[in-house]
């Protein structure tokens, strides 16, 4: 091969490889950023005041899957009301596919919760109220989607789907913020009372991080879910057409 | 520093370049997918 040939496919794959960095700019961002978010969480941070030993850090990512559960059923929840409003397919995919997510994230955090439990109390699981609570979230939204399964005509699904996923919101705010207040838990609130933080400016920068970082990971999972579900559509829709011609 | 730490972050790193690995190759597989279906159309 001649140097001029080979420049040329050199030159070739790097435009390739300049072009694809430029489409993913932002998911590759997003991966750089949650490396750094860990990295931060056990090097940078330093352990919060009143846990003992290293245990705090799980902080940095159980409230921040917390947070991105709470942020997907809401979303659910306005795109069934966009839904009802509309009937527009796009807002029911958007629904059901950030439902998924809330649903992955709150089995995340309650993972991490008990692991977080296990050192602190002693054991996985206490039936805390807070724990207690978000048990009672996750079989809220596990019959949502066994509503969503069981319904075979596609627009009584969506119909009830949406109303279903408006009462079950309705839920989140007691279940998370309430509940848990009113009555003795052995749950931590003190290290995140936003009055008084006792923590650490490094363990608040990691914090904020995560917050970021997780918040990225949830819209770009999101996209991909409702990109996939809408692929899902299509096929069904086209079956469909198929079969009555 | 702290041995277990270190082997924490680095089993939390392994998970994390698994699950964007994941997503990254899903992401092109859905939009070669989408970009197909618009051919037909």
């Amino acid at each position: 091969m001649s140097t001029t040939k080979i420049q040329l496919t050199f030159s070739a794959k790097s435009a390739i490889l300049l072009l694809m960095l430029k489409k993913n700019v932002l998911k590759i961002a997003l991966i750089i950023w949650m490396i750094v978010v860990i990295v931060a969480s056990f090097m940078y941070a330093k352990a919060a005041a009143g846990f003992p030993g290293e245990t705090s850090r799980i902080m940095l990512f159980h409230v921040p899957q917390a947070w991105v559960a709470t942020l997907a059923f809401l979303v659910s929840m306005i795109a069934s009301i966009i839904y009802l409003r509309n009937r527009s397919v796009h807002a029911d995919l958007t629904a059901a596919a950030s439902a998924e997510l809330g649903f992955l994230f709150c089995i995340l955090a309650t993972v991490t919760g008990s692991l977080f439990a296990k050192v602190t109390w002693g054991s996985y699981w206490n039936w805390d109220p807070r724990e207690t609570s978000i048990v009672i979230l996750l079989m809220i939204y596990g019959a949502y989607f066994a509503l969503r399964s069981a319904v075979p005509d596609q627009d009584r699904k969506r119909v009830f789907a949406a109303a279903y996923s408006i009462m079950a919101f309705a839920t989140v705010p007691f279940l998370i913020f309430i509940l848990p207040r009113i009555t003795v838990s052995l749950h931590p609130e003190d290290t995140m009372n936003p009055v008084d933080p006792q923590m650490d400016i490094r363990f608040m920068l990691t914090f904020i991080g995560a917050f970021i970082a997780y918040t990225g990971l949830y819209i770009w999972m999101i996209r991909l879910k409702f990109r996939a579900l809408r692929i899902e559509e299509n096929l069904t829709e086209g079956i469909e057409e198929w079969i009555r011609d | 520093m702290d041995q277990g730490l270190v082997q924490i972050m680095i089993v939390n790193l392994v998970i994390w370049v698994g699950i964007a690995f994941y997503l990254f190759s899903l992401d092109r597989k859905i939009s070669r997918i989408e970009r197909e279906n618009k051919k037909r159309k």
